[in-house]
């Protein structure tokens, strides 16, 4: 419980959290303003189309996945790992209390973002004359980016755990997020599985699945899965290995 | 841990990093309530010596403990070792002050104590600046604190004296002396010969990743061969007289510096009729003694 308090307070304690709230506030505006000013008036009366706008929200989970990199790979960058060791030298606890930490951060943050999510499309529809339709077939992508956003931080946590070095983590993500999920729908159907495809599922929530996108509780296991393989292999490199220091 | 035994075990480690041996089966025990100084040249292993006995790395082989148990295996650790490495190990956005408590918390330190460590190593009026502002001094001074929260009996140090300047150094030294006036034991590793021979009782010397000397620094200082001091109006002739009988000594004027004992070289000089104004044994240092254990020898 220690090491878990002092990873929340690691996370507080620097300007990185404010950095990426407001970059995820300030793109959720851009997105949700170009998507709603965009379209016309009788589409945005649709609740599949209220629902889907809902789904912006979980653009947390792309900053989550970051945030969970860069909560290990910042220690390695710093040095501060050498210390974190020293205070809990059990690895595998610290990493743990890292990975409880991400997902608790990541859960506020898709909080946060679900929130701003909602009051940024209220004002666009009233300033177009329009309601939105708050039921639970609207609201369901607002929990879905919130879990899609906990897995994503999972995975973040794993893959900074793998690589230490956080440019080479961040490059991966971004990487795979621009390029690898593309890629990957040459694939067909088994794209589905592919790690933002699964997450984006969690998001949209959709009760039933399809050809390109799995139903809800499948795609959170399969995200759940990727948590496990990335943290399980993140973890026994940190564990397996020294910790990097200079002097002979 | 058994009565006798040091507060610190090293038994027969050995540390390699693919092709190269950086600990070559290396044994020594740190008494407790002692300065212990851990000297040796670059790349000796020092730095390695201890990041495996804190756990930062896994020995190849063989073992290093902490009061008895593995670093790892400490319930407590930071309230068992204080340790001081490199000045570097900040976040630079994060305040002196956040940098405390989060070890302190991890370590499930009271709060109260980040304070009163700041207050100790003079750094209470910078404890809300970032220590990335920090100048080098003040990061080290913080290490210190960061190593003193648990009020450990044992600090290890790897080159804390690096980049400080006199002030600093003396600050250090005069902090060290205090924390083993009291009971502590501190094992510090350093390559300011000057600084190791005015602060430790005992040294442990290691080159090429073994151990070459474990002693208490009066008896290796007492060790070193010292040179002797002549002074003589005839000092041409006795130089030629040593160089015949295979002393080496270097000439300044009428003064010499004779590799030899002082008997042996007044000797000589009554042998020869040479006067001598001056004989002096020039007592040995530490730094001597270091440069002798750790020669390579000739090509």
């Amino acid at each position: 419980m220690n090491a878990l308090r002092a990873e929340l307070l690691k996370a507080v304690t620097t300007r990185l959290l404010l950095w990426l709230g407001l970059g995820l506030l300030a793109f959720l505006l851009l997105v949700l303003s170009i998507h709603i000013g965009s379209e016309n008036p009788d589409g945005l009366g649709e609740l599949s189309r209220q629902r889907s706008t809902f789904a912006f929200g979980g653009l947390a989970a792309v900053v989550a996945v970051l945030l969970g990199a860069i909560l290990v790979t910042a220690e390695y960058a710093h040095g501060t790992i050498n210390q974190s060791f020293l205070a809990v030298p059990v690895r595998g606890r610290l990493l743990a209390a890292k990975l409880g930490g991400a997902l608790l951060v990541a859960f506020v943050l898709a909080l946060l973002a679900d929130a701003a999510t909602l009051v940024i499309s209220e004002l666009w529809y009233s300033g177009r004359g329009l309601s939105l339709h708050l039921g639970r077939d609207t609201l369901a992508p607002f929990l879905g980016a919130v879990g899609a956003s906990m897995l994503a931080a999972g995975i973040g946590v794993g893959l900074g755990a793998v690589f230490r070095r956080q440019t080479g983590a961040i490059v991966a993500i971004l990487l795979w997020l621009l390029i690898g999920e593309g890629a990957i729908s040459a694939a067909g159907d088994t794209a589905r599985y592919a790690p933002g495809r699964a997450l984006a599922a969690v998001v949209a929530a959709h009760s039933r699945g399809s050809t390109d996108m799995l139903a809800v509780w499948p795609a959170a296991v399969v995200g759940f899965l990727y948590v496990a393989i990335f943290c399980g292999a993140g973890f026994l490199v940190v564990i397996g290995s020294d910790v990097p220091g200079s002097g002979d | 841990m058994a009565d006798g035994a040091g507060v610190i075990e090293v038994e027969h480690l050995t540390k390699r990093f693919r092709r190269a041996t950086a600990v070559d089966d290396l044994s020594f025990s740190v008494p407790r309530g002692r300065i212990t100084g851990f000297l040796g040249p670059n790349g000796a292993g020092k730095t390695t010596t201890l990041r495996v006995l804190l756990g930062l790395a896994l020995p190849t082989s063989g073992r290093a403990s902490v009061a008895g148990r593995r670093y790892r295996e400490l319930d407590a650790p930071l309230q068992t070792v204080g340790a001081v490495l490199e000045a570097s190990n900040y976040h630079p956005a994060r305040s002196g002050r956040s940098h405390l408590r989060v070890l302190a918390t991890a370590a499930g330190i009271s709060p109260s104590r980040v304070d009163q460590v700041l207050g100790k190593v003079e750094l209470s009026g910078a404890a809300k600046r970032r220590v990335g502002g920090y100048s080098l001094g003040m990061r080290q001074r913080l290490s210190v604190a960061a190593a003193l929260l648990g009020e450990p009996e044992l600090l290890v140090l790897d080159e804390p004296a690096n980049g400080l300047d006199p002030e600093g150094i003396r600050w250090l030294r005069n902090f060290l002396r205090s924390f083993a006036d009291g009971g502590g034991t501190v094992f510090v590793s350093s390559h300011v010969l000057a600084e190791v021979s005015q602060l430790a009782d005992e040294v442990v010397i290691i080159h090429r990743g073994k151990l070459v000397a474990h002693e208490p620094v009066a008896d290796l200082v007492a060790q070193a061969v010292g040179a002797t001091r002549v002074r003589s109006p005839r000092a041409a002739a006795l130089l030629e007289r040593l160089r015949v009988v295979g002393i080496e000594a270097e000439a300044d004027g009428d003064r010499l510096a004779v590799h030899a004992p002082p008997e042996r070289v007044g000797d000589l000089a009554a042998e020869a009729g040479i006067p001598l104004h001056e004989l002096v044994a020039d007592t040995g240092s530490l730094e001597e003694a270091f440069l002798e254990l750790t020669a390579e020898p000739q090509a």
